[in-house]
């Protein structure tokens, strides 16, 4: 027997009862693992029943709460709720007409191809200006002056203006009192007036909650120009207008001046 | 400070809402008198030592029946300058009524009571007259004469900016 048979005796002799508590150690996991596996079984299903049952719960016991909740916020913040949808509900309507159109617009060019032949579709590509292009150009619209005014009242908040002819207080009260008037008489279709043809000008008019904004167009106020403005006139009340703007008169007519660039339309 | 604030002439027609407005901005009378249709708006500033004040004047076509009158134009109006013709009992019979009616639909909003055309009649006649009636007004005035034109305005003004400080 050599020193290595020995000490393995040794530890044998010696271990034997760490060994025996090992092996009860290792039994007793076994058995509290089964147990929790049993436990697991059982328990899963009612909690997952339980789980189940309050989610479908919640409508009932929160949902009212909730509702009576955003009814009172809502209530609370009217103004600022309206302010807050009227530029993104907009888009929005814009953007349904927009896609209308391209429908009606896609049709009509369908119908258009099969109706023409090849050799005059080939005729009508040719990219040579036109006398109405190059009118179009010519007399293009172009932003003159733009107001944004109290509803109601018609008092200029703001304007920026490229040549100044009348008073712009004056003029916001016209325009407010022609607006009234024309809204007053189709009051039962409840419609806003959007535009005033004035010769060789055009007033835009653009509808909020509070205000309205008057833009007066010089040269052609065609569909796609009125498109690119109401966008951009969307855009400067979602993203630029803010409340203090309508107090602070000065800081506004800034704003304006530096915003509506002949770049941006 | 400088703000702008709306105010509303209203009246009979013929009352001479627009000669005062007119005496007030350009300080000028016209015996020739022209029918306002609609509304004509004026501005006038004026200055105090605590601030000035753009008041922005709708003198909107008179009536003889209030209960017809465009009320869009009276929204945001922050004072009414009610105005009868002291020539014609006419014009202020149905005062109390009219003010009423005012009161009911913009009961914020004062109201001044106006005389005018005062060069034209005994002034203790009319506000014996008056009195019997119970009919309480604020000024007498003449747009002809420029009688207590500019006191009725530079005291709307003076209260109007009093309001905003």
């Amino acid at each position: 027997m050599n020193s290595e048979d020995k000490l393995k005796v040794l530890k044998e002799i010696l271990l034997t009862e760490e060994r025996e508590f090992d092996k009860n150690l290792l039994l007793k996991i076994d058995e509290l693992t089964k147990e929790h596996d049993q436990l697991n079984k059982s328990i899963s299903p009612l909690m997952e029943e339980r789980l189940q049952a309050f989610i479908e719960e919640i409508p009932k016991t929160l949902g009212p709460t909730i509702i009576k909740t955003l009814k009172n916020e809502i209530i609370k913040s009217q103004d600022a709720v309206a302010e807050a949808l009227y530029p993104v509900m907009g888009k929005m309507i814009k953007k349904y007409i927009q896609v209308e159109i391209k429908k009606l617009n896609d049709n009509i060019n369908s119908k258009l191809k099969s109706s023409f032949s090849l050799s005059s579709i080939f005729k009508n590509s040719k990219t040579q200006p036109t006398g109405a292009s190059i009118l179009k150009e010519e007399y293009k619209g172009s932003v003159e002056h733009v107001m944004v005014i109290e509803k109601g009242s018609g008092l200029l908040k703001a304007n920026f203006a490229k040549t100044q002819n009348i008073d712009q207080d004056m003029m916001a009260g016209m325009i407010t009192a022609i607006k009234s008037f024309a809204e007053d008489a189709f009051a039962k279709q409840k419609v806003e007036l959007e535009r005033i043809d004035y010769e060789l000008y055009t007033i835009h008019l653009q509808n909020f909650s509070k205000y309205y904004i008057a833009v007066v167009v010089s040269g052609i106020y065609d569909d796609e120009f009125k498109d690119k403005l109401e966008d951009v006139l969307l855009d400067f009340a979602q993203f630029v207008l803010n409340q203090d703007d309508l107090e602070n008169k000065e800081n506004f007519k800034r704003k304006l001046k530096a915003y509506f660039t002949d770049e941006r339309i | 400070m400088n703000v702008s604030k709306k105010i509303v002439l209203l009246g009979h027609f013929g009352v001479g809402k627009s000669s005062l407005l007119r005496r007030f901005v350009e300080n000028t009378f016209s015996e020739n008198y022209t029918v306002t249709i609609g509304v004509h708006i004026m501005k006038k500033e004026v200055a105090f030592d605590n601030g000035r004040i753009s008041l922005i004047i709708w003198d909107v076509e008179g009536t003889d029946d209030f209960t017809k009158y465009r009320s869009s134009y009276f929204i945001g109006s922050e004072c009414f300058v009610y105005i009868f013709d002291a020539t014609r009992a006419i014009t202020f019979s149905d005062l109390k009524y009219n003010l009423s009616h005012l009161n009911e639909r913009f009961p914020n909003t004062p109201v001044h009571v106006v005389g005018n055309k005062v060069d034209l009649v005994d002034e203790k006649e009319l506000l014996k007259n008056l009195e019997a009636q119970e009919i309480k007004h604020n000024y007498l005035s003449s747009a002809k004469t420029g009688k207590n034109v500019e006191l009725l305005f530079q005291d709307i003004a003076a209260q109007l900016l009093a309001n905003e400080q």
